[in-house]
């Protein structure tokens, strides 16, 4: 189905809803039409080729007493919407009021410009074109005399988004986006011992994926883990790598300034706006708008301009540092900040990042390193803060033991624990490099203490 | 039993046909079709976020030879689009097999022509929106004054009701109509600047008599008296120390930490501890696990519904059976889908699950749990001079690959001289499953057997599970803290 179906459907929709009930205040479309490639390897051989599409529709409407009812299907015909929207009227009246409800994004007449979101190259792909980006992973761990296994895939998905709604929104974007992931599997022959190690990279056009440097990178983690040993417990400087830095200082951040979670008071840094929660080397922005980034866009998941946001800066949290969506921002009286997202037709917006990003320092990561004379290095936990306390208290399932400057040992049965707000302000160094895993941009990140809980006796 | 329109299409002669366009080129196929309708309603602080309905349809064809697997995804149920989509999937299996350096046959299982339906004995369609919605207002209010320290409630019901059609190459025809229910409760509360959570669900395969459970009907007091109970709860101290574990964190260490490692697909990955450990002892000789995902388990527990982790057949059309994991402390057998049975040249036990149509097939658990054994409970704390009572869990992970794991309970107490003392939060334990599973030292009796439910993840899809055990000791435990 093609644009101008979309458009007669989305019309027959609205005009459907304002005629039904003059209790209704607003409504809004979302229309998601995809499509994608995916190819898997398994034991390090092609295993799966895959092709599939999805279309579907949702629809929001609110009364005059902020009642919502939505309804959802991915049947894309007249007498299937009609019964969609007759069910979200349903829903609606037998919601409860909400006062807090302002209303939807009024029309905006100028979209920013953010370069290379959609890549034609992906829009026309065929599953054999892209098969060479899967080959270049298998050689790799082929040619490794470690390599024993080797997962992965490559996907490309193409999607258009239509956002429609009461107020005279009509809006229309393109996205494309690909990724390759490696997961490959070593052997120690002399110790016997295996270890994993993941690579992947999401990337808005086929040009920028390279799957040699993904596997080789898989590779070196991979090996990097092997002959694992338990350490004692001690107090020592922590590395974060940018994976690590991703765990421990982004997501948490990025899930406690979400309006939603300070609205109900339950995040880490409620009550914390305008202050100083870390060291000068805490720099926090969400930027929606670098060209050709996974998680730029021109419009949010309800038709809002997105924008570039600064959060946290030299230590402090900005005032102005949260992430609205159009109902939150309602509610506290400001504009949203274009940061609405929906997993897919089939969810109410909800507030998400764009691109999440800590600035990198100006000092070499070798440099940092070598000022350690005994630390941790933290890559991989798979574990996660807990955001109402800020606590973290996680497994470290890839690190190393840092001696002399120098990476030794992988660790086993290591853990550490610290609370985040007492991380923030122990950051003494942030790296000049820096690494990007989709919507997150990272650097290495140096922490003065913290505390290990090893499992030697 | 009623099908619906749109399944109706995927009749004998459209097999036929297909049969037909597959001749010679392939060896194997499967197409799953299903209609998916359902509600869900979304409540915060007794207010409605949000109360919606869907109707989706899904439709997977899978294709097969020699080793290379084609899969093609669609929307729609119409005869054209199956043909063609299968015309696709044809030459995407033929393309994988072109390149794949892994030759192996699937081979042949008897084919099913049945139809099944699970029991509901208040059906969802009959139930109103309003009863639903009142339903949550309830919850919400209880948890809501339960206590000043109540910041915050979140109550979701989600139902659901499918027709599900599943053919394939053997001549297996199967449609299944089948409905769930889940509902949650989740309360925030403060205290002098402490915040804590607790959620608390039910979930099974049935229709309204779900929610009517004592269990269920108790489920938002549960949750606002374990978050306000937490508020006085201290941080651990970190070290090794003898826990006592209830059933809930026993299945779920079962399930993430051994489980997974007993999936074949992981095994011939090179990505599990268990690889070629079929026939030997891998854990105390006390130590029996079991998945079983057959029907009927409900009533074991006094439920009038199903477990949620169980089914009548799998989405490979092989029926769910009860398979011995491990026996007297022996590795038996793992758990496998068709593909890997075919492989590893044993019968499939069924364990060929998707989280939806559009989803391939991944070998995945039912109902996995931990045998009891003979000590009652009172026992095991009398026996325990010092050590750490640990309840229910909050998340979990394992390195399969290492056998490392670690799970944060939701909340533990100290046991001193046998006897339960002060609440601690965010206790985490720690340690590498195989030398876990040969540190139980007590394993509890049939009265302290239980289950819990849950949505399980892996390569991206969530299936219904659920897990069980007794209370269980274990020796020597990492136990994570601050300081």
């Amino acid at each position: 189905m093609d644009n101008s179906d979309v458009y007669t459907l989305a019309k027959f929709c609205l005009n459907l809803i304002e005629h039904k009930n003059s209790e209704i205040k607003c409504t809004d479309l979302f229309f998601e039409k995809s499509k994608y490639i995916n190819i898997e390897i398994e034991e390090n051989s092609i295993k799966n080729n895959e092709i599939g599409e999805d279309n579907g529709v949702s629809i929001r409407v609110i009364n005059k007493n902020g009642a919502l009812g939505f309804a959802y299907t991915n049947v894309l015909n007249r007498k299937a919407i009609e019964k969609m929207c007759n069910n979200a009227i349903k829903m609606m009246k037998v919601g409860t009021p909400d006062s807090d409800f302002r209303d939807l994004p009024r029309v905006f007449n100028n979209y920013p410009v953010v370069k290379d979101l959609f890549d034609k190259n992906l829009k026309y792909l065929e599953i054999e074109e892209s098969l060479n980006y899967v080959d270049a992973l298998i050689k790799i761990c082929a040619d490794d005399e470690m390599a024993i296994s080797q997962s992965g895939n490559f996907a490309a998905d193409y999607s258009k988004t239509y956002i429609f709604n009461s107020n005279g929104l009509n809006a229309l974007k393109k996205d494309t986006s690909c990724l390759i992931s490696s997961n490959i599997i070593v052997k120690d022959k002399l110790s016997n011992d295996t270890s994993s190690g993941y690579e992947r990279q999401v990337e808005r056009s086929l040009k920028k994926i390279d799957s040699t440097k993904v596997a080789n990178l898989a590779l070196e983690d991979a090996k990097r883990n092997l002959n694992r040993k338990k350490i004692k417990s001690m107090k020592i400087p922590l590395l974060l790598t940018p994976k690590g830095t991703i765990s421990l200082i982004l997501r948490p951040i990025a899930a406690a300034v979400n309006a939603e979670t300070f609205q109900y008071k339950r995040g880490f840094l409620v009550g914390k706006r305008g202050q100083m929660i870390g060291s000068k080397f805490l720099n926090i922005e969400d930027n929606g708008l670098i060209d050709g980034a996974p998680g730029s866009q021109i419009f949010d998941d309800e038709g809002v301009p997105c924008k570039n946001k600064k959060i946290i800066e030299m230590g402090k949290f900005l005032k102005s540092g949260l992430l609205y969506n159009s109902y939150t921002a309602g509610k506290d009286g400001v504009e949203s900040s274009g940061n609405a997202s929906r997993s897919s037709y089939s969810s109410i917006p909800s507030i998400g990042i764009t691109n999440f990003i800590m600035k990198s320092g100006n000092i070499p990561y070798e440099e940092i390193i070598k000022d350690i004379k005994e630390g941790i290095m933290l890559d991989y936990t798979g574990d996660s803060v807990n955001l109402s306390t800020g606590d973290f208290s996680g497994l470290i399932l890839r690190g190393n033991l840092i001696n002399n400057g120098e990476i030794s040992h992988p660790l086993n049965e290591t853990m550490i624990g610290i609370n985040v707000m007492d991380l923030f302000k122990k950051i003494d160094a942030v790296s000049k490099e820096h690494k990007v895993y989709g919507a997150f941009q990272a650097p290495y990140v140096r922490i003065s203490s913290a505390n290990i809980i090893g499992g030697a006796d | 039993m009623e099908i619906s329109d749109e399944l109706k299409a995927i009749d004998e002669s459209l097999v036929k046909q297909l049969n037909q366009i597959a001749k010679e080129k392939i060896e194997y196929w499967d197409i799953r079709a299903e209609i998916n309708k359902g509600t869900s309603i979304d409540f915060t602080d007794q207010k409605s976020k949000a109360i919606s309905s869907f109707e989706v349809i899904d439709c997977g064809i899978r294709t097969f030879k020699n080793g290379g697997w084609g899969f093609s995804v669609l929307k729609d149920l119409n005869r054209e689009s199956i043909k063609l989509g299968f015309q696709k999937a044809i030459k995407l299996a033929c393309l994988s097999e072109s390149l794949s350096k892994l030759k192996f046959k699937i081979n042949p299982t008897d084919p099913i022509i049945e139809k099944f339906k699970n029991n509901q004995k208040k059906k969802l369609e009959e139930i109103d929106i309003e009863d639903k919605i009142n339903l949550v207002k309830e919850h919400e209010k209880i948890a809501s004054d339960y206590s000043s320290y109540v910041k915050n409630t979140h109550t979701i019901y989600l139902d659901g009701h499918s027709q599900y059609l599943f053919l394939n190459s053997f001549g297996s025809n199967v449609f299944q109509d089948l409905s769930f229910l889940r509902l949650f409760c989740m309360v925030f509360t403060q205290k002098n600047g402490i915040v804590e959570n607790s959620l608390n669900s039910v979930a099974g395969i049935g229709g309204y008599e779900i929610v009517e459970t004592e269990k269920a009907i108790n489920l938002s007091t549960k949750s606002a008296e374990e978050a306000v109970a937490l508020l006085n709860a201290k941080s651990p101290i970190g070290g090794k120390f003898t826990i006592i574990a209830d059933s809930k964190l026993t299945g779920t260490i079962i399930h993430e930490a051994f489980g997974h490692a007993c999936e074949a697909d992981h095994v011939l990955n090179n990505e599990s501890i268990l690889k070629d450990m079929i026939g030997e002892t891998v854990a105390s000789e006390e130590v029996n696990i079991i998945d079983d995902p057959t029907m009927g388990q409900g009533s074991q527990f006094n439920l009038p519904y199903e477990l949620f982790g169980s089914y009548f057949i799998d989405d490979e059309g092989i029926p769910s059976q009860k398979t011995i994991i491990i026996e007297n402390g022996i590795l038996k057998n793992y758990i496998h889908s068709l593909e890997t049975s075919s492989r590893m040249n044993v019968s499939p036990n069924g364990h060929g699950r998707a989280s939806s149509s559009s989803d391939r097939p991944q070998v995945r658990m039912g109902f996995t749990f931990l045998e009891p054994k003979d000590w009652n409970l009172d026992e095991i704390f009398e026996d325990t001079k010092n050590g750490i009572l640990c309840e229910d869990f909050k998340y979990g992970y394992t390195d399969p690959t290492t056998g490392n794991f670690q799970f944060k309970c939701k909340f533990s107490f100290r046991i001193q001289n046998g006897e339960k003392k002060e609440i601690m939060r965010d206790v985490s334990l720690s340690g590498m499953i195989l030398e876990a599973l040969n540190k139980i030292s007590a394993i509890g009796d049939q009265k302290s057997f239980n289950y819990s439910v849950g949505i399980c993840g892996k390569g991206g899809q969530g299936v219904r599970v659920c897990d069980g055990a007794p209370y269980i000791r274990l020796e020597d435990v990492t136990i994570g803290g601050q300081d």
